[in-house]
């Protein structure tokens, strides 16, 4: 292999070499779009593509893309975002090239590669026909958030945290200058006067932070919250002994990863709540805004979920499990019964703050008669006991779908292997690309929809078949393994065919109607209650720690 | 205590230990010592379970450390070269937490030792100097007097004061009667101080591995003057290694030392010293480079 002869080709084989598989994967995407635009359509055939299927094949691929690219161009992948350092690699800062050369070579390879992308996607993908779809603006827009985002994530701060908010702050009103020009129709030389000057002045503000970053001043805005830190300093903490490992374990995961999830939902609620106030005359953005604030929970467990499946995310090979865990004396069982738990007092913690603020935002709000006047009218149509089982079921639902969210990706993440949390992420992505697609078509033919109703007890005996077989194989491997004893594997069983009764009776007694089966609503029963994919989570621990 | 039999382990195509086998009474202190990527840290891992065996198996006290982490983690203090305790956690956080696991802590111990170690008890570990966060890792290792105190490289990038007091600590170890420590270290005069045995690794086999005190009986360092000034030196059975140039030229020797010296004798060549050669020399001759030999005309 020839190495390269200049920095800039250096800095630009470093970005190549590392990040080569993504950007041969968008190099895919980009000529499968082609394929379907060039050698699939006929030549001016009009294109009538609906909303889900443009977002499906065009808008969340390109916008994945562009995050991707982003991070990579950022070197948002090595970087700590929340520290108060630069994300900008340290080891570069002592290579012999000038500041210069170091921020605007990636701003450069960056803002290039941004740009192609919406030129290339312009040019390749499927657009409706009808639709007039710039050239120029997007792509400065896509470079201009590129430079900004390098600028800014570069720059050091004076607080853990601030590069975030900082980040999200600038972004966002450069995001609000463009849509309100969109909204006023700008003209395309408008939009080129608004995001050209951005550039330069990105690079001059990336410039400065890695001159800063690379002579190592880092402002230090702690001293001014020193009273604060004293106060917590003198907040009684507790010193008494732990009844078990198991509980110093538990106490452990709530100090990692249990406050995150409280706290995400702690900071968006206030903001989606409020919007109550505005809801006043419009009874139907109330249950709109309420919903939100339902869906709150689960969402933001699944970004949370993403460290919690970690063993070590706070070092950079994060998906070892480290010798400082891995050698607790506790069994693999142990460590991820500690996770599940933790898990559930985040979830209760999450939905405290949900069903504290909800009622007090709805009183304040004025909007509360809104609510009451929704379950007056449920109370009348289905009577007390079905309205109050209806709300226990939503609310306990979005409950468990929080905690699932939480725990349910621990047996891909514990693996410690990075092909298969890639690989599942490149799955998942490809599931919810495809998803879109499929929904459509089953609307969409009324012919499929009674087949599929035909087979719904055969598709769901198959899922159920899929879903107990691996059941069984991974509780013989636990119990192989010796990672649970008889007695836990008999009683976590026991609990799960409980809680399928359960379930199962709550879903006989609401759904009394000859249209639906019984065995249907056990088959349902069966497979919500989750079982796989949780007991596999210590043999994917044990399989990481014991390499 | 310790019994590893024909172990082997390889990451892809590279083969860090080859047929490894390693028995360690209770009782001593057990020197670790080989060139980087030699399979040192290969082979405390896999004493901790955190590696699996290949092929090949690995007990402590009588145990498989995969099969029953609980019972070998419990029984064992180990100081990670990583350097790796939760920085977020404070020290009496730190102390409150470890604690939990280990039924025979000793609270007094522990505070003898953070004030041995000068700790700050509020201080948070992502704040400790490096000598510090060695200071806390080994507090915690040591408190509750486990059965084997296991030490990766516990010396590497530390100051001498830091690495007295690790010293201090091993020797404490062995002041409690039966306990067992097995160190790793590249620093041999360290070593040379308080370990009974030494097992040397080479590029994933054992090289030596006896007490120190046989090691170092066993081993010669010999300086020849030689009559004219050579470009090479001679081989001869036995030796090692040779160092230096022209007419005077050293050899470390295994065994017995009547053989080199009737070659001596046969050159016409006379020895002008004799001695015990340290750890570190005997270290090098088997480890380092082979030594520069050529067929004596």
């Amino acid at each position: 292999m020839r190495s390269p002869r200049s920095p800039a080709l250096a800095i630009a084989w470093e970005f190549r070499q590392r990040h080569r598989w993504g950007l041969i994967a968008v190099a895919g995407y980009l000529l499968v779009v082609a394929t379907i635009r060039f050698l699939i359509l006929e030549p001016g055939e009009p294109v009538l593509v609906d909303s889900l299927r443009f977002a499906a094949v065009v808008s969340v691929p390109l916008t994945t893309t562009f995050v991707y690219l982003l991070t990579v161009f950022s070197f948002g992948f090595a970087g700590d975002l929340a520290a108060r350092q630069s994300i900008y690699p340290p080891r570069m800062f002592t290579l012999p090239v000038t500041t210069a050369a170091l921020a605007g070579w990636p701003m450069l390879y960056g803002t290039a590669a941004t740009a192609i992308l919406w030129l290339a996607a312009r040019l390749f993908a499927v657009w409706p026909s009808g639709t007039e779809i710039p050239v120029i603006w997007p792509a400065l827009l896509a470079a201009t958030l590129l430079a900004w985002t390098q600028a800014l994530t570069w720059m050091p701060y004076g607080l853990p945290g601030l590069r975030v908010i900082v980040a999200v702050l600038c972004l966002a009103a450069l995001d609000t200058v463009v849509l309100l020009a969109i909204h006023y129709k700008a003209t395309e030389r408008l939009m080129v006067a608004i995001l050209a000057p951005q550039i330069p002045l990105a690079y001059l503000a990336a410039r400065f932070a890695v001159a800063r970053a690379r002579r190592g001043d880092v402002p230090d805005w702690r001293g001014m919250f020193a009273r604060l830190g004293q106060i917590a300093e003198d907040l009684p903490r507790r010193r008494d002994r732990f009844p078990s490992p198991a509980r110093a374990q538990l106490w452990f995961e709530w100090r990692r990863h249990g406050r995150s999830l409280p706290a995400l939902v702690g900071i968006l609620l206030p903001f989606e709540l409020a919007l109550l106030w505005l809801a006043k005359d419009a009874p139907a953005f109330v249950f709109e805004i309420l919903f939100l604030a339902f869906i709150t929970p689960p969402f933001m467990a699944a970004f949370t979920a993403w460290t919690v499946s970690q063993p070590n995310p706070q070092v950079r090979d994060s998906w070892g499990v480290p010798p400082f865990i891995a050698t607790r004396p506790l069994t693999s069982a142990e460590l991820i019964a500690a996770k599940l738990k933790m898990a559930m007092w985040s979830t209760l913690a999450a939905w405290l703050l949900v069903l504290v603020a909800m009622p007090l935002a709805l009183e304040w709000s004025g909007t509360w008669s809104v609510v009451t006047e929704r379950a007056r009218r449920m109370n009348d149509a289905i009577g007390t006991p079905r309205a109050a089982t209806v709300v226990l079921l939503i609310l306990a639902g979005f409950i468990v779908a929080t905690w699932k969210q939480l725990v349910q990706s621990l047996h891909i993440g514990l693996t410690g292997r990075e092909w298969i949390v890639k690989g599942s992420v490149l799955l998942t992505l490809t599931f919810l690309i495809l998803l879109g697609p499929i929904v459509e078509w089953i609307i969409d033919t009324p012919s499929v929809q009674r087949a599929l109703w035909n087979a719904l007890p055969l598709i769901l005996a198959g899922l159920v078949g899929l879903k107990m077989s691996a059941a069984a194989r991974i509780a013989t491997r636990l119990d192989r393994s010796r990672l649970l004893g008889d007695c836990a594997l008999v009683a976590g069983a026991a609990c799960w065919v409980l809680a399928v009764l359960a379930l199962y009776g709550v879903l006989v007694w609401f759904f009394s109607t000859p249209f639906v089966a019984r065995y249907v609503l056990a088959l349902i029963a069966i497979l919500v209650v989750p079982l796989a994919r949780i007991s596999a989570a210590p043999l994917a621990l044990a399989w990481n720690r014991h390499r | 205590m310790i019994n590893v039999s024909e172990l082997t382990r390889r990451f892809g195509a590279t083969t860090a230990l080859a047929s490894v086998s390693l028995s360690m009474p209770r009782g001593a202190v057990y020197g670790l010592v080989g060139a980087n990527g030699a399979g040192k840290t290969t082979l405390i891992k896999h004493v901790l379970g955190l590696l699996r065996a290949e092929s090949g198996s690995v007990r402590v006290f009588g145990l498989d450390p995969v099969a029953d982490p609980v019972g070998v983690l419990s029984r064992i203090g180990y100081l990670s070269e990583e350097h790796d305790l939760p920085g977020w956690m404070r020290l009496d956080e730190l102390i409150r937490y470890s604690r939990a696991f280990y039924p025979a802590w000793d609270d007094a111990y522990a505070e003898e030792l953070r004030r041995a170690f000068a700790l700050d008890p509020t201080a948070k570990i992502k704040n400790l100097s490096k000598g510090e966060n060695a200071r806390a890792g080994l507090l915690i290792a040591l408190a509750y007097r486990p059965e084997l105190l296991v030490l990766d490289e516990p010396s590497s990038g530390l100051d001498p004061i830091v690495r007295r007091d690790i010293l201090g600590a091993i020797i404490r170890t062995i002041a409690d009667e039966g306990r067992t420590v097995l160190f790793s270290s590249h620093l041999l005069g360290e070593v040379e101080q308080v370990a009974d045995h030494v097992t040397m690794i080479h590029q994933g086999t054992i090289a030596l591995s006896a007490p120190l005190d046989a090691i170092k009986e066993s081993h010669r360092c010999l300086t020849v003057r030689f009559a004219e000034s050579r470009r090479e030196p001679p081989a001869v059975a036995g030796v090692l290694r040779w160092d230096g140039g022209g007419q005077e030229w050293t050899a470390v020797h295994r065994g017995g030392s009547g053989e080199l010296q009737a070659a001596v004798a046969g050159w016409g060549a006379r020895i002008v010293a004799e001695r015990l050669p340290s750890l570190d020399e005997i270290f090098v001759a088997h480890v380092g480079m082979a030594a520069a030999s050529a067929p004596d005309a």
